[in-house]
């Protein structure tokens, strides 16, 4: 394929302003069409001078406005304007949009090549139900206008490409799905597990069971509490660690003040690593999860996964192959948990198996080819 | 029916000192004795009684009535049996003269090589190699296999470029499609055989698998099996130590190994060598090698070798040692693919393997080697024309590499050298930088440990990692260009 002159419209970047797990993927496919001999000019914002980083070039923005809606629109104003200037002298093939807040710049430019990703809905985040506030008409507008005007449209599962597609009734044949990449080196690496265990009062052969992730309703932390509570009948040494914040934390620690559970509270990210390379099984107890980073993290690691069969991981985890998938209730949970715990052998393959699954299909080469794919059918 | 061709790769490494500590003041001939294992020698005689001189001494015999075969022997065996195993070479010796054997070419040091970036020091490996044939054997091989049949389009070419007739690799699924392994291919314009892994493997893994359920395999049984089969010709090839040491003489593999060439033959089998093959043939098809394959475990590519970071990070460590290479012998005896293999960390049948051909626990491989590693660098350094440059850019020993850290402790990453440094920097996690930078860690480091104050002196003040990789990356270019 011949080198293409793309562009990238996102409200967030690795290297600026960082809200999410928004400003990794996007970030990583910039990067990575570059690697692929690309030339990718990524819009965002940002305080800094515009600079280029292991060869994307960085456009930046700083706008501002009365609320999130109005700050959007500028943001996406300013974008333009910029964009407008480095295609004058050598015209962009296409023009890469993610999520809502960039769907103005998008409208704007709605002649030209454009794709528009989803990343997750508006719907979705609000715990899949609608919203009657104004905030959440005017972005759920902004996601089916999107839908309608770009020539392409991808999600990053199947489970939300379903969406998008019954949402803002965006048709099957202009919809892909780009799953999100994992770079494993950055969560796979040599430590002694027993040392971590211990720095947190956990015998080195005591099995540690991991949760991490936002102490929301969305993620489920309530029924994996109650699962512990069974799994403690079974085997009195498991241990349990909670990584993450959330409105939920209050709650939970009270309900597991008799359970073998240490709530760690946000953690950097060198603290999950140990963490993530420690642990026996790393549970994802979500009740709605429209792809599930932390599958891929804790499949890079080589760790077994317990999770509810819902969204991606329903898609993602072959059961009993790379994972075990559990119904979203607390004995179901407990259920997996335990046969993991009795198995260690067993949980070890399965985690390698998950490993060799995302050195197949989760890394962001294979997965850029996929968007260039994707490309070449936005002309068409 | 197609002719079968045999095949058998023979090699012994020098292991690495499991001991082995830095010693200031050590004469230059003591070295090899201080980064080698006393235990060399041992198992090289114990290889030599349980498998070398018996399994030698039946396909001698067989030669004689007219069976044919092939021997790829490695330089460092060569070498070994020199010193501890005068009667197997002289063994080896008479199978290599005798007109029904063919002697094939590999690197002259079992090694890596063919996955460095530049090819020149493969080349000169398998020029050495192919003089020590010529100088023992009165031989100059002209079919070639590369370590455990590595290969892609690069080494098919390389090859070709040096004048072979032919090359030996796997026959892998993927590569192959719906196309059968039992036919003469060509890549790069130079001729394939590819290993019929099925038939290999049947010796080579099943013979003695008790919960196989053709077990247990005879020669006749074996043979029908060849027989049978269809295409140009078979290939087999496996490690000669099958005979004997892998499966120990209990198992009845010599008595298997004794009867094949006579059931083959009272088939009407006829037995070739891989020059016959090669002549006789012509190829059915092209193929096209991308990836780099091999015949090692399920994977059947480099993984063995280079599938994990401490792997990867030796392999890249003793590329770039090159420019310090004064002393090449040392350097090339740590290009064996063994190595390699033993800081291997896999599970399942494959991990017993590794584990079965290994001295010591992987972890323990990785620090060894690295530790030699730095060792022979730091020697070789003092008598290097850019000192400074070369003392900055130097691999070094683990408890000097730069252990990454967060506030509670070490997160896994650690650098061997500046190249590496630089690597990682984009791979751990930024608060782990910015836990380093506070701490004045990156400039103590780069100070104390490589050296370079200059460069910790550009360093100071940064706080963003590419910022800080680009002045590392303009540094180590500029160091390099000084080694080059």
């Amino acid at each position: 394929m011949e080198s293409l002159k793309i562009a990238f419209f996102c409200w967030e970047s690795m290297y600026a302003e960082r809200v999410g797990g928004l400003a990794n993927a996007a970030t990583n496919l910039a990067e990575t069409l570059v690697k692929q001999e690309h030339d990718v000019h990524f819009y965002t914002r940002g305080m800094m001078p515009d600079q280029t980083i292991k060869g994307v070039h960085y456009h930046y923005c700083q706008p501002a406005g009365n609320n999130i809606v109005e700050y959007c629109d500028a943001m996406s104003r300013a974008m333009v304007d910029h964009f407008k200037k480095d295609d004058a002298t050598d015209q962009f093939d296409f023009l890469h949009f993610h999520d809502w807040h960039v769907v103005q710049a998008l409208h704007q430019l709605k002649d030209r090549n454009t794709i528009l990703t989803f990343h997750s809905t508006e719907y979705g985040r609000n715990g899949n139900q609608a919203g009657d506030w104004w905030e959440f008409k005017e972005v759920s507008g902004k996601e089916w206008y999107g839908g309608l005007i770009a020539k392409r449209v991808t999600a990053v599962s199947a489970t939300l490409k379903n969406e998008v597609m019954q949402l803002y009734n965006v048709p099957q044949e202009k919809c892909d799905v780009i799953p999100n990449g994992v770079v494993p080196r950055e969560y796979r690496t040599n430590i002694d597990p027993g040392e971590v265990k211990q720095a947190y009062g956990i015998h080195p052969y005591a099995p540690m069971i991991l949760f991490i992730g936002r102490l929301v309703y969305q993620k489920g932390p309530d029924l994996f509490i109650e699962a512990i509570r069974k799994v403690c009948q079974y085997r009195w040494d498991a241990k349990v660690i909670v990584a993450g914040d959330g409105g939920m934390r209050e709650l939970l620690r009270e309900r597991a003040r008799d359970l073998p559970v240490n709530f760690v509270g946000y953690i950097p990210d060198s603290e999950y690593i140990r963490l993530l390379n420690a642990a026996d099984i790393v549970v994802i107890p979500s009740r709605n999860e429209p792809f599930g980073l932390v599958l891929l993290e804790a499949w890079s690691a080589e760790k077994c996964v317990v999770a509810c069969n819902v969204g991606g991981l329903s898609e993602n985890i072959d059961a009993f192959v790379n994972g075990v998938k559990v119904e979203v209730n607390p004995e179901s949970l407990a259920w997996g948990i335990n046969t993991m715990i009795d198995e260690p052998w067993n949980a070890g393959a399965l985690g390698k198996r998950g490993r060799r699954k995302v050195d197949r299909i989760f890394l962001w080469g294979p997965i850029v080819k996929g968007l260039t794919e994707t490309y070449a059918r936005s002309v068409s | 029916m197609p002719p079968v061709c045999i095949g058998f790769e023979v090699h012994q490494p020098y292991r690495l000192n499991r001991q082995f500590e830095s010693v200031p003041k050590i004469k230059k001939r003591d070295l090899f004795d201080h980064y080698f294992d006393g235990l060399n020698k041992e198992i090289l005689e114990r290889v030599a009684e349980k498998c070398y001189n018996p399994a030698t001494k039946i396909i001698l015999e067989k030669l004689d009535n007219g069976f044919s075969c092939a021997f790829s022997l490695s330089g460092i065996l060569i070498e070994q049996l020199e010193k501890w195993g005068k009667d197997t070479l002289s063994l080896f010796e008479q199978v290599a003269r005798h007109k029904n054997t063919e002697i094939i070419g590999q690197t002259y040091y079992h090694s890596i090589a063919s996955c460095f970036h530049d090819k020149t020091e493969f080349r000169e490996q398998i020029r050495l190699h192919s003089d020590l044939m010529y100088d023992r054997f009165k031989v100059r091989p002209t079919i070639f296999e590369n370590t455990e049949f590595t290969f892609n389009n690069d080494v098919a070419a390389t090859v070709k470029d040096m004048d072979f007739s032919g090359i030996f690799t796997e026959g892998v699924d993927r590569v192959l499609g719906w196309r059968s392994p039992n036919h003469l291919y060509t890549c790069q314009g130079i001729p394939v055989m590819l290993r019929n892994t099925k038939l290999s493997d049947d010796i080579a893994f099943r013979f003695a698998n008790r919960t196989w359920d053709m077990y247990p395999l005879t020669a006749d049984t074996y043979a029908k099996w060849i027989a049978s089969s269809h295409g140009d010709v078979i290939n087999v090839f496996l490690d000669f130590e099958t005979f004997g040491e892998h499966f120990w003489k209990d198992t009845g593999i010599f008595d298997f190994l004794h009867s094949l060439p006579d059931e083959l033959a009272r088939r009407g089998v006829e037995s070739i060598l891989p020059s016959e093959c090669v002549s006789r043939f012509s190829p059915v098809g092209e193929i096209n090698v991308s990836e780099t394959i091999s015949w090692a475990d399920l994977e059947k590519d480099t993984s063995a070798w280079m599938g994990n970071d401490r792997q990867r990070a030796a392999f890249h460590a003793v590329q770039i040692a090159q420019p310090y290479a004064i002393d090449k012998p040392i350097w090339r005896y740590l290009q064996t693919s063994d190595h390699f293999y033993y800081m291997a960390s896999k599970y399942g049948t494959c991990g017993e393997v590794h584990t079965y051909f290994s001295h010591h626990d992987a972890d323990d491989a990785f620090k060894t080697y690295m530790k030699v590693l730095a060792d022979y660098e730091a020697r070789n350094i003092r008598v290097m024309k850019n000192r400074k440059s070369a003392k900055t850019l130097r691999t070094l020993a683990p408890e000097q590499a730069f252990h990454f850290a967060g506030p509670t402790g070490y997160i896994g990453h650690s650098a061997y050298n500046l190249d590496q440094f630089e690597e990682l920097l984009y791979i751990v996690p930024k608060d782990s930088i910015q836990f380093h930078i506070e701490r004045g860690d990156f400039s103590r480091w780069i100070t104390n440990i490589l050296e370079d104050p200059r460069l910790a002196e550009s360093m100071a003040g940064l706080k963003e990692r590419h910022d800080l990789v680009t002045v590392i990356k303009e540094r180590r270019e500029l160091l390099w260009s000084h080694l080059k």
